[in-house]
């Protein structure tokens, strides 16, 4: 028989009474080790792996970029690990190839760089109309889910972000984080210096005290909407190339990554 | 759609849509008035009629003279896509509905228990009743209800070239509970590790409380389970799900779920101890953890072997009477 069994993730080992760890923890593990500065343009960012088959890599590079180019990722940069090579302590098979992008935990750790403390919330699914975000339509929170929302949601396959690109109007992966009002200097500066270096990510910066694209956040904070950094892989999924992103987001240099221009 | 409005007057055509969808066909201004009024709205008829013209006006009702307005394709899509953090907590609502509906009787084995509803291709339909027929060879018992494309009554739709197979749903568990006075909240749907037939530890979670996705369908399309290992060889993953009741109801919940296993509601339960983590399910302290594997592995074993399936959990409440052993 034909399975479509995936292999499950790595955990650690653990006896039962050991509790599970909530995305909301793994996060929190991941943007403390962002040393990412913007103006140096250097320092370690938060990235995803993507897994494709040598055979596609070329067609899979180039819906990347134009993905990229439209402004429909975290940031322009890519880094290819070739076949064969090993990386996270993950070994590529015969014929696959990896591409990271950057993810948008990035925007998180920077900003908790500069003193601001940034919350993230929860992964969704942004209607976009005429290129305007509209809502969220469905979420997940980052502390009801071991799983990372935004793979989740990719499973269910109701973003259509190959439409956002072709027409502006369309659904696309994203994610809320809050910060408190008082920091709004700040973090617009901290967003200033992420656009300036490539990371142009951010979707959407919502007034204190009111809704973020439908959703309700705490007194006194403001809500940061940024594109999910699976976004490009999403593309090549909805194309029907075969591609799986790994489930955790890991650190890379940002050093080694190529910029796309 | 595309001007955001005020949020109570966009909770107010939502309402207006869901009470349409629900009545099925055409319905007038005073009828949706005096369904809004039972669900805590109070709108009078012009009220509504003024309602009406807006959602007309964006395409998501349409009139039909003096019969009413009917919901457009459109307007199914918007009562699935608006108002996405009122959606966070109707999954709860959902179920809480459902388990107060149920009243299945562990002595006489009769009464309603809720039905998860999947809809497979009907070409795909033999290779489905196989699977069905060798997980009930190796020991995992299916309790399905077939539906087929026009049944009358049918809580949700069923296409043309489709099947409808109803499994019985795990929650069924926590409506006998509750009718037991027990007080039940389900708190996870998560992927439970099975190693040599024994529950090992759930290897994902997710909230109830923390989605807009039903976890269970989540998981089915993540395609993660390995339910023909597990009565193969005695590892794999399976669905299960994770509720809690008050530490003090430990003894009585156990006894009453033994019963609900031998009438073959589910398959495999595990009691936690008192305020631990249940096979690595986070549980609050004064609480038990209770883990129930999911009616729908039947279903994520039809996956297993690439037949396409679209599941809708927590669908119905049917009759036990009318589901058969395959």
């Amino acid at each position: 028989m034909i399975r479509t069994t995936t292999p499950p993730r790595p955990q650690p080992p653990a006896g039962e009474d050991t509790p599970l760890i909530f995305s909301i923890s793994r996060i929190g593990n991941i943007m403390y080790q962002v040393t990412f500065d913007p103006v140096k343009r250097s320092g370690m960012i938060a990235a995803n792996a993507s897994f494709v088959s040598e055979s596609d890599r070329g067609e899979v590079l180039d819906i990347f970029r134009d993905v990229i180019r439209t402004g429909l990722a975290v940031g322009s940069y890519f880094k290819v690990i070739e076949c064969g090579s090993s990386f996270w302590g993950i070994t590529t098979k015969e014929g696959e190839c990896v591409i990271l992008t950057p993810c948008s935990i990035t925007i998180d750790g920077v900003l908790l760089k500069a003193g601001v403390p940034v919350r993230p919330t929860l992964g969704g699914i942004v209607q976009i109309k005429k290129g305007v975000p509209v809502r969220f339509t469905d979420i997940i929170t980052y502390e009801g889910s071991t799983i990372d929302p935004i793979d989740v949601l990719m499973s269910q396959e109701i973003a259509s972000v190959t439409d956002v690109i072709k027409t502006g109007t369309g659904s696309i992966l994203a994610n809320l984080r809050i910060v408190p009002m008082y920091a709004r200097t700040r973090v617009e500066n901290v967003l200033d210096s992420l656009q300036s270096a490539g990371f142009d990510g951010v979707l959407f910066v919502s007034e204190p005290n009111t809704d973020v694209l439908g959703i309700p956040i705490e007194r006194d904070h403001i809500g940061i909407v940024a594109i999910g950094g699976t976004n490009p892989v999403a593309v090549v999924q909805e194309q029907g190339i075969p591609i799986r992103t790994y489930p955790l987001s890991e650190l890379v240099d940002i050093g080694e990554m190529e910029m796309v221009v | 759609m595309t001007v955001p409005d005020d949020p109570q007057i966009q909770r107010k055509l939502i309402e207006i849509l869901r009470v349409i969808n629900e009545r099925g066909g055409a319905v007038g201004a005073r009828v949706i008035s005096d369904s809004l009024k039972e669900r805590g709205y109070s709108l009078g008829e012009r009220g509504v009629r003024y309602h009406l013209r807006i959602l007309d006006e964006r395409g998501l009702t349409e009139g039909h003279g003096y019969a009413g307005r009917t919901i457009t394709e459109r307007g199914r899509r918007e009562i699935e896509e608006a108002l996405v953090h009122d959606r966070i907590g109707f999954m709860h609502a959902r179920i809480e509905e459902m388990i107060y509906q149920t009243d299945f009787d562990l002595i006489s084995k009769s009464g309603t228990v809720i039905a998860n509803i999947t809809l497979i291709k009907k070409k795909d339909f033999d290779d489905a009743l196989g699977i069905l027929r060798y997980l009930a060879e190796h020991g995992m018992d299916c309790r399905i209800k077939i539906i087929e494309d026009g049944a009358t009554g049918s809580a949700i739709a069923i296409p043309e070239d489709c099947i409808g197979i109803a499994t019985i749903c795990s929650i069924t568990c926590d409506g006998i509970l509750l009718k037991h006075g027990i007080p039940v909240n389900i708190n996870y749907g998560g992927m439970l590790r099975f190693d040599k037939n024994q529950a090992l530890r759930y290897t994902d979670l997710i909230a109830y409380a923390g989605t807009t996705i039903d976890p269970m369908k989540i998981f089915i399309s993540w395609k993660a389970t390995s339910v023909l290992d597990i009565v193969e060889t005695g590892d794999g993953l399976l669905l299960a799900n994770v509720r809690e009741v008050p530490d003090l109801a430990r003894d009585e919940a156990s006894k009453i779920l033994d019963q609900v296993v031998a009438a073959g509601i589910t398959d495999y339960v595990n009691i936690g101890d008192p305020h631990s983590p249940v096979l690595g399910a986070p549980v609050d302290a004064g609480m038990t953890g209770i883990s129930v594997s999911a009616g729908l592995n039947v279903i994520a074993a039809i996956q297993e072997v690439r037949i396409a399936v679209a599941v809708e959990p927590v669908a119905a409440v049917m009759d036990y009477s009318e589901f058969e052993t395959v």
